[in-house]
């Protein structure tokens, strides 16, 4: 172990000394918990003097540990999910704490060359594929708190297909945190062969915990993967999420986040373009209020000719709010015909809300189009007035607004229509809650 | 018989603190029902702060005088209350509203103010039958409302998006603020016979212009020319053709 230990570690590693280890752990996992631990040790909690984390107030993180849950005891009873599933999806995998529950997942009938199942489940029977999924550069990443999750992870969910395999039904992951004051760390991971395809949708809810997610997608060449991601968990919670895609040849990743839960959070989406003419859109919501902080951080790298990239994030923020959008689009020499266009647009709905956005484009290629915009506002007062003055009331008319901002964003990107749906469905929600509108 | 629309010794001005600019300085004006009032002038002189005070359009402070409206202070009444008790402002410069629909805005509206008035709200059917009776008369493509409010629209489109919505929601008021204004003769013409289909004893309608030419199109019984923020000479139609020819110069230093 490193001689350099940051004090914040110290409880984390102690947790990870008293642990119970499972002695059926194949070796290679107990050697990266191993390297991933002693990473996290020697980086500790990033800080603000870090630019990545520069405008993240990690103070109610640092205030207390938060040891990792234990397994959840099994029980029947039924959890309130009705409110975050999906119409259409046909493969329901239902986690407790970072923990996959049988007994309240429901996988359906899969095609030929399709694996899907927990992190835990791939361990005893496909390891290669549990293998494959744990990325085995968080030992050596910047990231501390994925590096916490390597050491840390006891389950996640894994959805592997073959060459070719296409599974036409929606995949859901509902993430339900159940106990306050503790860390979950699930690890989970996409891998899809040449040609395949897939819709994914997971949903973060539940109580006050800290989260600690990590996700690793590996797209093959011609590979497609439609991805939603809805953080929607108690607004006393700590939400960290990294989700890390490598983009083959010609591969499609499409994905929409929306954040409206998390007192604290933030998401790193890592996309590499690795192969020839890939493309990624990736886009979402964040709708604040109260005193929730939220931070999107997203790195596209386009190491590879051809490449594609769409972003576009939308953020509403009400109350004392605080937004954070780090955009970043990195094109590498020889990366050429690049075409990347980033827009960040928010709406501040209160005086003391706030954002802080910050578009980066890095380009070392010739012949690339690359773009990006940034706009923080608020309601159009002209547009206010004329729908007022059609005899629509303010308080409705507000609504109307800021409704119309953010579905831009849904409509223009998510093609999944169940799943467009099922967002301007979590918009609504989110809305009639609304203080300002 | 009481004046639908009674204002008296108008004052209102526009900005705040030491911006604050003093705009209309005593308007006294009576529109009975069923009337069509036109009001001229020159530019700056009133015009389109009288029709967004009318309409409560944010910005404007009344200093002085009162507006009644059916007996009632207009003035204590929010934008959206006047438009559910019965005002329309047709605006010189329609507002595009990304994201949201033409047809669900139009809906909104017109069951906010159905459900005001105390009748039944449309369900999407019965909308889209009453779009459709409307529409015929004014020239617009059904594809023109699917689109989102305004965006898109030419300025033809825009102003006679305008008179459809006041086809649609059938006010006793109707505030038209420059509607002629950037139309070419045939679009005024659609505009000015779609205005006339609505006109109704039971409506009256105030209609701001710069120039005479709507006039030919639409008759009005009573003409007022303003200037400096007040109204100097009232008239039958005949005061619009004598404009024309003298221009609003020999009012004098008023104007």
């Amino acid at each position: 172990m490193s001689t350099i230990i940051k004090q914040e570690a110290a409880p984390y590693l102690e947790a990870f000394q008293s642990r119970e280890s499972d002695a059926a752990e194949p070796d290679w996992l107990r050697d990266r918990r191993a390297a991933a631990l002693e990473r996290f040790a020697s980086l500790g909690f990033p800080t603000r003097r870090e630019e990545p984390w520069r405008f993240t107030n990690l103070a109610p993180l640092a205030r207390e540990a938060y040891p990792p849950a234990p397994p959840p005891k099994p029980s029947k009873s039924r959890l309130p999910l009705e409110p975050y599933l999906v119409a259409g999806a046909a493969h329901r995998i239902v986690m407790i704490d970072g923990y996959v529950v049988p007994e309240l997942s429901a996988i359906g009938r899969l095609p030929k060359g399709a694996w899907l199942g927990s992190t835990a489940r791939a361990l005893a029977e496909r390891p290669d594929l549990a293998e494959a999924g744990y990325d085995e550069r968080d030992a050596t990443s910047a990231q501390p708190f994925a590096a916490l999750n390597g050491a840390f992870f006891g389950d996640g969910f894994v959805l592997a297909l073959a060459a070719g395999a296409v599974l036409e039904e929606l995949v859901e992951v509902i993430h339900v945190a159940s106990t306050v004051g503790r860390s979950l760390h699930p690890r989970s991971a996409v891998i899809a062969g040449a040609g395949s395809r897939a819709t994914l949708v997971e949903t973060f809810c539940g109580a006050g915990a800290w989260t600690n997610g990590v996700l690793r997608i590996e797209l093959g060449a011609d590979a497609s993967l439609d991805h939603v991601r809805i953080q929607d968990e108690a607004l006393d919670a700590i939400h960290f999420g990294v989700t890390r895609a490598r983009l083959g040849r010609g591969a499609r990743y499409e994905s929409f986040t929306l954040t409206t839960g998390a007192r604290l959070s933030r998401q790193d989406v890592q996309v590499v373009i690795e192969g020839e003419g890939a493309r990624c859109g990736v886009n979402g919501a964040y709708l604040l209020r109260g005193q929730q902080e939220a931070t999107t951080a997203t790195v596209i790298d386009h190491a590879a000719p051809g490449g594609t990239t769409r972003e576009v994030f939308k953020g509403v923020l009400e109350d004392r709010a605080h937004g954070v959008f780090l955009g970043r689009i990195a094109v590498r020499p020889g990366a050429d015909k690049t075409d990347a266009h980033q827009l960040n647009r928010n709406l501040l709905l209160s005086p003391r809300a706030a954002v802080d956005t910050k578009p980066e484009l890095e380009i070392f290629a010739d012949d690339v189009k690359c773009s990006h915009g940034a706009t923080v506002g608020d309601l159009d007062e002209a547009a206010l007035f004329y729908l007022c003055s059609r005899g629509i009331d303010e308080t409705a008319a507000r609504r109307l607004l800021i409704e119309a901002f953010a579905t831009d964003a849904i409509e223009a990107t998510v093609s999944v229509g169940d799943l467009a749906a099922h967002l301007r469905r979590c918009l609504g929600v989110w809305l009639e809650q609304s203080g300002s509108a | 018989m009481t004046a639908l629309l009674d204002i008296k010794d108008l004052h209102a001005r526009v900005g705040e603190g030491a911006e604050a600019k003093e705009i209309l300085r005593g308007i006294d004006l009576a529109v009975g029902a069923g009337e069509v009032h036109a009001i001229m002038g020159p530019n700056g002189s009133g015009k389109s702060t009288l029709a967004g005070v009318l309409a409560g359009r944010p910005g404007y402070t009344v200093t002085e005088g009162q507006v009644l409206y059916e007996g009632r202070d207009l003035l204590a009444l929010a934008a959206d209350e006047r438009a559910r008790q019965g005002i329309f402002l047709a605006f010189q410069y329609p507002v595009e509203i990304p994201g949201v629909n033409n047809m669900y805005f139009l809906r909104a509206a017109l069951n906010a103010v159905r459900k005001s008035r105390g009748e039944s709200e449309l369900d999407a059917g019965q909308f889209l039958k009453a779009v459709r009776a409307k529409l015929k008369h004014l020239d617009i493509g059904e594809d023109l409302l699917q689109r989102a409010v305004n965006v898109g629209f030419s300025g033809g489109e825009k102003k006679r998006n305008e008179i459809f919505q006041m086809a649609m929601l059938e006010p006793k008021l109707a505030i038209l603020d420059e509607t002629d204004s950037g139309l070419d003769i045939d679009a005024l013409r659609v505009v000015a016979t779609g205005v006339n289909r609505l006109r109704d004893p039971k409506r009256s309608i105030v209609l701001i212009t710069h120039y005479q030419r709507l006039l030919e199109y639409i008759e009005p019984d009573r003409v007022h020319v303003l200037g400096g923020g007040k109204i100097l000479q009232s008239g039958d139609k005949t005061l619009a053709l004598e404009l024309e020819k003298r221009g609003y110069a020999h009012l004098g230093s008023a104007a």
